[in-house]
């Protein structure tokens, strides 16, 4: 039965790999010139090290979620997208009724106001 | 392809019209101007029972939909019914309740949200997938978390919403741990698969008692079994009354049906002959019914010892609801579809005793701003209607002739002894003497002792009224009417792929 994900796994190793080799490469054959700014780690322009007890705005997470939603939308329509023709009528059925049922949350959120930012 | 899907959307009629209708009202409720919102509670009302129609209509349907995703058979049938029927009584509730109405505002989410969780039990009950069941699970789980947090501005709604939120996430994740063993064990989601793989040979054993402990976790939490119940009196307490009613009702039915569903069709054995009719066997000698036992005993014992002790009305019906949960245990634990029809039984009489109980707490509370024991007292001659509509509930939850709750209780004890389950059944009885204590003593302060401060009378609203009878009459006629019940309840236990 394990042997059924020995593609998945080769495709982890591919993707582990590529990252590897591509950071490497950088890193040879890059120029450097390092300042204190640059050596910190990125986190979405946001300091990295700071106090817990501190708030933050929610609104940060309200886009994140929403991100993620239209996010999985593409996911679902790359590959419908790619075998249209194959998936034939019932495909563009049941796409329809998917896109259907987030364009009835798009909707929700616009009205609701959580697009925009103020 | 077309043809298949149109096939199988056929027998999912009832779960579209859902679906279509949460979609209308979400956006209705956006549309609609302010002080017209009451039209989004009819929209509600009028999809639910399209809903309902359409299980009816397609009541005597037994197939697999969707490549063995979910069944439509009459065990799903029973409980589809069962559910409709809660949640339109609900959304009538919801109308005269004075927490939702406060919130015009969000009318639109609230009976959206309700109608999406009518939905996720919907395919709870049908899910014959590993995975489906956890979705449908989730679904049910994820609307009851954002519905029982409704009313924003009472904290301890929000409470309510966090610890249930935190636990529900706990016992998904042990739940699904679960599966995943089961599925390392057998190599299938679906549960006929599962059934089969356990069928061609032994498995460890300890892995799969490990394995159903931890699906137990997730559906006991569902029930809110003992000890999965923690998050029970207080969600019950904080949520709004029209949800707490809906939980304890509508979601623990749902949670009975995949219990029984999952139960039976992975580990039933087939291939053994020579049992009397309408009996199971369990695979390899498996005795996870033993298990059930176990946490019936404990869920009805710690219900009634604690619900003794409880002053607020939402907390005392929380931990009776627990207590019933516990009964209903009992028929699931014996193997024979006696006990099923018992429990399928069970849930149509709790359904009016359960949900009227609740309904004369939103009353009170919305005449009288008090859920505590001592605000009921000399509420007999303020309010003889509600109250002694209130008498007739408690009677039948404590399962005293001649009420509902009594047929409910007589099926499932005589289920018990069917099976030769004799100790089960006398602490089941004992418990019973124990839940008689506390509805007597709400009882009690009804009708024996004076009003403390204002004593004026309490009226209601003609519509109110109608509510009511519709509930209690139900309740008195099912205990000395209970033919049919009996004959659609015995009709539903057969499931799809089972002899």
């Amino acid at each position: 039965m394990l042997e059924n994900y020995v593609p998945i796994f080769l495709m982890i190793a591919a993707g582990f790999g590529f990252g590897l080799v591509m950071m490497k490469v950088n890193e040879w054959l890059g120029p450097k010139s390092p300042n204190a700014e640059k050596l910190s780690t990125y986190e979405s322009g946001m300091e990295p090290v700071r106090s817990a007890r501190e708030r933050f705005s929610v609104k940060y997470y309200m886009v994140a979620m929403l991100f993620i939603i239209f996010d999985i939308e593409v996911v679902f329509l790359y590959p419908w997208a790619v075998s249209f023709k194959e998936l034939g009528m019932a495909g563009f059925i049941t796409m329809t009724v998917f896109i259907t049922i987030l364009l009835v949350g798009f909707y929700y959120i616009w009205r609701k106001g959580a697009l925009e930012w103020d | 392809m077309v043809e298949q899907l149109i096939a199988n959307l056929r027998g999912f009629i009832p779960e579209v019209s859902l679906a279509v209708t949460f979609c209308v009202a979400l956006v209705a409720g956006l549309i609609v101007k302010k002080h017209q919102q009451e039209f989004i509670s009819v929209l509600a009302l009028v999809g639910t029972l399209i809903a309902g129609v359409f299980v009816l209509i397609y009541a005597d349907q037994s197939q697999t939909l969707f490549s063995g995703m979910i069944v439509a058979d009459p065990f799903a049938t029973y409980f589809k019914v069962v559910i409709t029927l809660c949640s339109i009584i609900i959304i009538l509730f919801s109308q005269y309740s004075s927490e939702v109405q406060q919130t015009v505002k969000r009318m639109g989410e609230y009976y959206a949200l309700l109608v999406a969780m009518t939905l996720g039990m919907f395919l709870m009950v049908g899910a014959t997938n590993l995975l489906m069941m956890v979705l449908a699970i989730e679904l049910t789980s994820l609307t009851s978390y954002i519905l029982s947090g409704y009313t924003k501005e009472a904290t301890d709604s929000s409470e309510a919403s966090l610890k249930y939120i935190i636990y529900g996430a706990l016992s998904t994740g042990l739940m699904l741990y679960g599966i995943s063993i089961l599925f390392g064990l057998t190599g299938a989601t679906d549960m006929f698969g599962v059934n089969q793989a356990l069928a061609a040979g032994p498995v460890n054993a300890i892995a799969l008692l490990i394995a159903s402990i931890l699906i137990i976790a997730g559906f006991g939490y569902k029930i809110s079994a003992v000890p999965f119940h923690f998050w029970t009196p207080d969600v019950y307490e904080g949520a709004p009354v029209t949800i707490t009613a809906f939980l304890s009702v509508a979601s623990k039915a749902a949670g009975f049906a995949v219990m029984i569903r999952f139960f039976k069709v992975c580990f039933i054995d087939s291939n053994v002959v020579g049992l009397p009719a309408g009996m199971w066997a369990s695979l390899q000698g498996f005795e996870w019914n033993n298990l059930v036992a176990i946490l019936a005993v404990l869920t009805m014992t710690l219900g009634n010892l604690v619900a003794v002790w409880q002053d607020n009305m939402k907390r005392l019906l929380a931990y009776s609801s627990i207590a019933h949960a516990g009964y209903m245990l009992m028929g699931v634990v014996v193997l024979s579809d006696k006990g099923v029809a018992a429990v399928l039984i069970y849930f149509a009489v709790y359904l009016f005793m359960n949900l009227g109980a609740f309904y004369c707490v939103m009353l009170v509370a919305n005449k009288l701003g008090s859920e505590h024991i001592d605000s009921y007292k000399g509420l007999g001659h303020r309010a003889p209607l509600l109250s002694t509509a209130m008498v007739v509930f408690f009677i039948s939850l404590a399962g005293l002739p001649p009420t509902a709750g009594f047929i409910g209780k007589l099926y499932l004890f005589a289920a018990l002894l069917d099976a030769q389950w004799v100790w089960l059944a006398v602490i089941g009885a004992l418990n019973s003497v124990v839940s008689l204590y506390y509805y007597v003593r709400v009882v009690r302060n009804m009708f024996l002792r004076d009003p403390e401060g204002s004593a004026e009378p309490v009226a209601l609203p003609v519509a109110q009224v109608v509510i009511l009878l519709a509930l209690v009459i139900p309740t008195l006629v099912l205990g000395l009417y209970f033919g049919p019940l009996v004959d659609f309840a015995n009709a539903s236990v057969v499931m799809f792929g089972l002899p």
